[in-house]
């Protein structure tokens, strides 16, 4: 009947889309990994990944993604937890989600003034007797940065799970004797897990392939693997190189997706 | 605040407020400041505001932003709205589960994926770096947020609003312009304003797939960030926090009338 | 002009492998009187509103609509209107948008548009409610306007999928009123969807009882209440007291241990039967003049009547509805007439079932 073709209609420019800018980048991307930069065929680029300094780059990029995630739930997680206590949650929460919506380079930016040598952050240490350090192109600045950056994306996901969560339920647990801790550790995290795994999702991606940040604020001190990507694609033009470690990267996402779940950013 | 909350969990969520807020103040400030430097604020000035609006070069790479940004919503929604009604249309659980797996593939990946699989696309198939380029690569990585803001608006919908339709005489193409549409108008416009922002907020997909003659905002504050400070940017980003401060109070309002989704966040 | 208005032949609806949702049902349906299919949920009483309503493709058998084979017909292009269990109204247009919305689609001139909403509107007493949204109405209310949404396009049958059971019992009870009024001033034909026997009881002219995806027995309230055809509808209208046992010939029955008189004939001796005696047609007595002896095991007070719960000697339980009370523990009589019992052939069809029961009436014996 008619209906098919409707249907049909509805999604030939989105099933085009899915092909053109899903299916087609994904596959080119692995047939460019087997080229070298001569524009051969080989295995070199896979052989070239498991080199030790490949291999200390991915290691590296895989520990800072990991303290970035890590330092961002320990925060997040108490500040999503006293959100839903406010009076007016939602406009709170808003207001933990409008920087977030600030370009990132301009946030990038701004703390290049305040870790600058004679920043704002500096003049802070001097005045309390600590001295002026060198703040910026360190691995503390990179961090503390991408924490900022990233932390309104965990804060969110655990924020919605602790507010779905019917609150009779912790009566139910007081009912029955749970202590708070008890209560916490038994009712209340168990039930925003996935929340908590959604967040890490979504910060642990994005944060494996930071390149930007890198630049800017790690003065190209930390290289992750964004960075050698950018580094490849941009700079050296090593196409096949640079498609190789986005195939691993490509990889690692699918696993840190089917183990965290598939639940989608932000919503 | 309510005064549920401990005076310690109060102090902590004002840290975190602050420290969320403090460097977008921060390039407030000092972009009056007349001493030209991100420290030391000499005296107020509006200097930097009126070069701002003398650089016809940045006020052309506004306008080419907005274009992008507007123009790729555009599309995005339009095809996305499509694309969510194709999803919610399919009967088998199987092709619907496969075709949001593969909707989400642009969310969840990096962005120097996204940037790095887009540039081979388009030196694949030959088409020029430049302004085409980055406006498709825009549409390709809003379309999936679109559906994703449609989509539980369909869901939420009862499917007897549409039997109702179709029982008072509606024909297809009536049941999606008087009921489908109206009902899904307020995720299409959530849709639309998401897509806004991340393409606004768009860096590194920008970087890789722009040619020599075409600059956004992001990129070109980049390249302005790695030469130094200048307190141009910091009047720069004084307009754009207004500019996202308008957006969010008009994203606000929409929320507000399509309350069960909560919020989304830019990445 | 024939007076029925839908026919089912032999109409049967499967999903896939699975069992039939409506297994080879048929039956027709008059023009201007209030139908109501009764089933417990599954029974595939919706399933017939939705193919009449077209939003539905049988998979076996003919709908006739006015005489016209409809099967292909599409659901905008029939001539019955629905009102939806949750309504269905359109939130995103007011009162009488949505009252208007079927008016609009056949591009219907705007004053009258204006005339007709209008009308519709006082009709489901909601004149003055036409610029309100749908979010500010109660639930009765939006029970309106989803009738005055369905009245407005004049249909010549209107669906009703159970529309009461999102109200509270008062409400409902009032509508119920209502609806039936409304039937008989539009003298359109009602076909109404509920599980609720008591709804089907007050508010009908006929009454189909399903059950399994077949059509149990249908008839006028009465008849189904007074002469269930089986143990299901028995047991699914009203509250009854049915024991096994056997005929011993033309008007006597045997059951738990005793022989009764009874008004049934016409059934093969020593046939085992079902036998169903209403709770209100048992009276308490004491132990010489009751027809059975039961001890009193609890009782409730349900306001107009005590219902007492008893069980007699072989575990069979009895449920009294009378207004006297009685002692728990107590043993009692009950006695009843021999009009009170209604005796049930295991597998009867309703056609053998109807041609029995008539000959009762008219005096006349039928031998098998």
């Amino acid at each position: 009947m008619n209906n098919k073709i409707t249907q049909n209609l509805y999604l030939l420019p989105y099933a085009l889309w899915i092909v053109l800018f899903v299916i087609a980048p994904l596959l080119l991307v692995l047939y460019y990994s087997f080229f070298d930069i001569e524009g051969h065929f080989s295995l070199m680029n896979y052989m070239n990944f498991f080199t030790p300094v490949y291999m200390k780059m991915a290691f590296s990029s895989f520990w800072y993604a990991f303290l970035i995630t890590f330092i961002s739930l320990i925060f997040a997680y108490p500040t999503a937890y006293l959100l839903t206590k406010t009076r007016h949650k939602q406009l709170w929460l808003l207001l933990i989600i409008v920087p977030s919506w600030i370009n990132l380079l301009l946030k990038a930016y701004a703390f290049l003034g305040i870790f600058g040598t004679k920043g704002i952050a500096n003049s802070f240490l001097e005045a309390i007797g600590v001295g002026s350090k060198q703040i910026l192109f360190t691995d503390f600045s990179f961090i503390f940065v991408s924490v900022y950056i990233f932390i309104p994306f965990m804060i969110l996901p655990i924020f919605n799970s602790l507010n779905e969560m019917n609150p009779s339920l912790l009566d139910a647990a007081n009912d029955l004797g749970a202590s708070k801790w008890t209560t916490f550790r038994r009712v209340i995290f168990p039930l925003t897990i996935n929340g908590v795994k959604s967040g890490c999702q979504v910060v642990f991606i994005p944060a494996l392939s930071l390149f930007m940040l890198t630049r800017l604020i790690a003065g190209n001190r930390v290289i992750t693997l964004g960075t050698a990507i950018e580094q490849h694609f941009l700079v050296t033009r090593d196409w096949g190189m640079g498609s190789t470690i986005a195939v691993f990267l490509i990889i690692i996402m699918f696993l840190i997706m089917s183990v965290t779940g598939n639940r989608k950013r932000g919503v | 605040m309510d005064n549920k909350i401990n005076p310690m969990s109060r102090i902590f969520l004002a840290l975190i407020f602050l420290i969320l807020y403090a460097p977008i103040f921060f390039l407030v400030f000092y972009s009056f400041n007349s001493g030209g430097t991100m420290y030391g604020f000499k005296s107020f000035t509006l200097d930097w505001y009126k070069e701002l609006f003398q650089d016809s070069r940045l006020l052309i790479i506004v306008m080419n932003t907005l274009v992008i940004a507007l123009l790729s919503s555009l599309f995005a929604t339009i095809i996305g709205v499509f694309g969510a009604l194709g999803i919610h249309s399919m009967k088998k659980r199987q092709t619907k589960n496969t075709l949001l797996s593969l909707n989400n593939v642009l969310i969840v990946s990096p962005d120097v994926i996204i940037g790095a699989s887009f540039l081979i696309l388009f030196t694949m198939a030959g088409i020029k770096l430049g302004m085409f380029s980055v406006l498709l690569s825009h549409i390709a990585f809003s379309i999936p947020i679109v559906v994703l803001m449609v989509l539980p608006k369909l869901s939420e919908m009862s499917p007897t609003l549409i039997d109702a339709a179709r029982d008072l005489g509606a024909s297809r193409w009536n049941v999606l312009a008087k009921v489908v549409l109206p009902y899904i108008t307020p995720g299409i416009f959530a849709g639309f304003f998401m897509a806004l922002t991340y393409s606004l907020d768009d860096f590194a997909v920008t970087f890789f797939v722009t040619g020599n003659g075409f600059t956004t905002l992001s990129v070109e504050i980049y390249s302005l960030a790695r030469r130094g400070i200048s307190l141009n940017v910091n009047a720069l980003s004084t307009l754009l926090f207004l500019f996202t401060l308008v957006l969010v109070v008009v994203y606000y309002f929409i929320s507000q009338r399509n309350k069960p989704n909560g919020w989304g966040v830019n990445k | 002009m024939t007076n029925e208005i839908i026919q089912f032949r032999n109409v049967t609806k499967q999903y896939d492998d699975d069992p039939a949702v409506l297994d080879n049902v048929s039956f027709e349906i008059e023009r201007g009187k209030f139908y109501t299919l009764l089933g417990p949920s599954g029974c595939g009483k919706t399933t017939i509103l939705r193919l009449i309503a077209g939003f539905t493709e049988a998979s076996e058998g003919d709908i006739y609509f006015n005489g016209k084979k409809i099967n292909d017909v599409p659901a905008n292009k029939r001539q019955v209107n629905t009102v939806f269990q949750d309504y269905a109204l359109f939130p995103h247009l007011n009162v009488f948008e949505n009252v208007a919305f079927g008016l609009r689609i056949k591009k219907m001139k705007n004053t009258e548009i204006q005339i007709k909403v209008k009308e519709a509107l006082s009709f489901v007493n909601l004149e003055g409610y036409e610029t309100r949204e749908i979010r500010d109405m109660s639930g009765g209310q939006r029970q309106r306007v989803a009738i005055a949404r369905a009245i407005v396009n004049e249909p010549e049958v209107i669906l009703l999928d159970e529309p009461l059971s999102a109200l509270d019992l008062k409400l409902r009870t009032e509508m119920q009123y209502e609806l039936r009024e409304l039937q008989r001033r539009l003298g359109i034909t009602f076909i109404f969807v509920t599980h609720d026997q008591e709804e089907a009881l007050a508010m009908s002219d006929e009454i189909f009882v399903l059950n399994k995806g077949k059509i149990q027995q249908s008839g006028t309230p009465i008849d189904i209440y007074d002469e269930p055809i089986n143990r299901f509808v028995a047991d699914f209208i009203g509250e009854s007291n049915i024991v096994e046992g056997s005929m011993i010939k033309d008007y006597l029955v045997e059951f738990v241990g005793g022989q009764f008189e009874c008004v049934d004939r016409g059934l093969n001796p020593d046939e085992p039967v079902e036998v169903v005696i209403r709770p209100e047609d048992l009276e308490i007595t004491t132990l010489e003049r009751g027809k059975l002896k039961v001890r009193v095991d609890s009782q409730l007070f349900r306001g107009v009547h005590y219902e007492i719960s008893c069980y007699d000697i072989y575990g069979n339980e009895w449920l009294v509805h009378s207004t006297k009370r009685a002692a728990v523990g107590d043993e009692i009589g009950l006695y009843f007439d021999p009009e009170a019992i209604h005796v049930m052939r295991f597998g009867e069809s309703e056609a053998d079932f109807d041609r029995r029961l008539e000959a009762y009436t008219h005096g006349v014996v039928h031998e098998q």
